[in-house]
């Protein structure tokens, strides 16, 4: 018997948003994001927010359809937010209460009964990391705790995705690390996460794939591995007398692989549509040349090349 | 190294995440968690004593008139005219006639709308499987629910003790059966008035003080401009004191009570008084409420 795969996080076709005044959030957005953690990249005005009040059932689309963990937005709008954690980058906290007051009282909110909020938002408060504190009003909390009683809020009711916008927004070094641990171990928990950010270097640490949207298009979707393999770029650095990257990149121009230097001793080789014996080549290539080899590698690339190359076509 | 005995020994778990598998509520749970929750923040419950002062303070005056009222009746049981000047007030005129349910309402119906919208809390609420329409149920619920127990309260402090000191209790109960349904009634008409009147004037701004000035502005200035124009109709009522807005809501009480307009409206001798203060009262009601359903249609998050 196979097990049951959760659904896709995701579903979206044509999905279009235009506000009344006239300005198109989302232009015919398609996407189908596995279950998991999942980063939601883009500039500001990209449409993240737009989509995250879509998938909360808070608007209609103009145009296009919209499932979310397995369930239609439009069928039933309202109530697919008791499964949903939604955690906003703003202050969002009453102040005036505490945070353990406040889990519970969101507990309650998506529909646990009294007692159940209150044993969750014990739990989930530990999980945060906020013990003793829990029972101080969160006007006094410095922004670290404040994140960890949002994030501790948007779990409480066990959701079975939760959206976070920015989580580490104002977070000190220490802070973001702990905040990106916290994130990191929700799929494992069963909780799939759509994580907004600009920061890139967290959406490689905490997610499995990523989402690229600007102005309302779908830039790219997929696996981060993936994404960051296939570089297709060779990087190869060579010496042994002068002028060793310019011969080198001329012979190479010549059997039809275009090459750059890089510097003195490295230059990067376009691979893509070549397969692994392309190495080989490269590597006859120098020894025919008489070169010294020294390092040949593929070139890895951070979602920053990624972000950067696609939204420049 | 001597092995302490098993008993001794601890164990440290890892609790991790458990995930929930109970009940799970939809809207109709979630708003009335958000009307219960603002009951409490209302009555100062799970909050500091300050916060607890003001609306039990509150609760003290409306009923204090019904004690002095037993108490004077209990003293004078055997001899009526002990204290000829006294004037026993009856169910209907202790129906709305205190300003401290105003004075509540002032209080309260800031304090549990105004820091939503200005600590941006909406976006969260929102989140949950809430509509702006359960948000507007809930919050003018909670205030029209404690308007309701702080204004029928004292009448069963009254009845409960003109019924003790009278001379035959029974013979007292079957001869005010009436206000048995007229006290709830129109207490419950005043209290759903006044709260949605509060929680409409509240969600106009962010901050609490300027919400409570607004619906005790509302007050004073309708009464005084109603009073000025009525003046001007002499000895008789007059169509305008409609404009009387806190006033409309006892119109109503009156015919709850008594079928028609009391001596002691402004609308008493008013051709059609009646149709005027329930029509006015209708209008103001769904005004404020419509004005609420408009705040709460749609929010940012």
């Amino acid at each position: 018997m196979h097990p049951q795969l959760p659904p896709p996080m995701l579903r979206a076709a044509g999905l279009t948003m235009t506000y009344p005044a006239g300005a198109t959030a989302l232009a015919g957005l398609t996407v189908d994001v596995p279950a998991g953690s999942v980063g939601l990249v883009g500039a500001n005005g990209a449409g993240k927010t737009t989509l995250f009040r879509l998938m909360l059932g808070l608007m209609q689309p103009t145009a296009g359809w919209l499932e979310v963990a397995g369930r239609g937005v439009a069928a039933d709008p309202v109530g697919v937010r008791s499964r949903r954690g939604y955690m906003p980058e703003h202050d969002c906290l009453p102040l005036d209460q505490t945070a353990s007051d406040i889990v519970a009282t969101f507990g309650e909110l998506a529909g646990l009964p009294p007692r159940a909020a209150r044993q969750r938002a014990s739990d989930v408060l530990d999980l945060a990391g906020l013990d003793e504190a829990r029972f101080r009003p969160v006007g006094g909390f410095s922004t670290g705790m404040r994140q960890r009683t949002k994030l501790a809020q948007a779990l409480v009711a066990d959701p079975e995705l939760v959206l976070l916008d920015e989580p580490t927004a104002g977070l000190d070094p220490v802070g973001r690390e702990d905040m990106l641990d916290l994130v990191g171990r929700l799929a494992g928990f069963g909780i799939s996460v759509l994580l907004a950010t600009h920061l890139l270097d967290d959406v490689q640490r905490v997610c499995d794939h990523v989402v690229m949207i600007d102005r309302g298009h779908l830039v790219l979707a997929g696996p981060i591995d993936q994404l960051m393999q296939t570089t297709g770029l060779m990087r190869v650095e060579v010496g042994g007398r002068p002028g060793a990257v310019g011969a080198l990149a001329a012979a190479l121009a010549e059997r039809g692989l275009e090459a750059e230097a890089v510097d003195d001793h490295n230059l990067d080789v376009d691979t893509s549509g070549h397969d692994e014996a392309v190495f080989d080549v490269v590597r006859d290539m120098v020894a025919d040349l008489d070169l010294r080899l020294y390092s040949l590698s593929t070139r890895h690339r951070s979602l920053d090349d990624v972000f950067l190359q696609e939204a420049a076509r | 190294m001597t092995a302490l005995p098993p008993t001794l020994t601890g164990a440290v778990y890892d609790r991790g995440y458990r995930p929930y598998q109970g009940m799970r509520g939809g809207r109709r749970e979630a708003t009335t968690a958000l009307w219960r929750l603002s009951v409490r923040r209302a009555l100062g419950l799970r909050r500091s004593w300050r916060q607890k002062v003001f609306p039990w303070t509150l609760l003290a005056i409306t009923t204090v008139p019904a004690i002095v009222n037993v108490g004077v009746g209990y003293a004078i049981r055997d001899d009526p005219f002990e204290i000829p000047d006294f004037e026993f007030f009856t169910y209907r005129e202790y129906v709305g006639v205190s300003t401290a349910l105003l004075l509540f309402v002032a209080l309260t119906a800031p304090d549990v709308v105004c820091p939503d919208r200005a600590q941006r809390v909406l976006p969260l609420l929102f989140a949950r499987p809430l509509t702006g329409v359960d948000y507007v149920l809930a919050k003018v619920g909670a205030i029209a629910t404690i308007v309701f127990g702080f204004g029928f309260l004292p009448h069963v402090v009254l009845f409960v003790g003109q019924m003790l000191v009278s001379d035959g209790a029974l013979d007292y109960l079957t001869d005010n059966a009436a206000v048995l349904w007229q006290v709830p009634v129109s207490v419950a008409l005043l209290a759903l008035y006044y709260a949605a009147i509060g929680v409409a004037l509240a969600s106009l701004t962010d901050r609490r003080i300027v919400g409570g000035v607004a619906i005790l502005g509302l007050a004073l200035v309708t009464s005084t401009v109603a009073a000025i124009v009525t003046s001007a109709a002499g000895d008789d009522g007059s169509a305008l004191d409609v404009l009387n807005v806190l006033a409309l809501p006892l119109g109503v009480r009156d015919l709850v009570f008594l079928g028609h307009i009391g001596p002691d409206s402004g609308l008493s001798g008013v051709d059609g008084g009646g149709i005027l203060a329930v029509g006015g009262y209708l209008v103001v009601l769904l005004s404020a409420l419509a004005l609420l359903f408009h705040r709460y249609r749609e929010v940012d998050l």
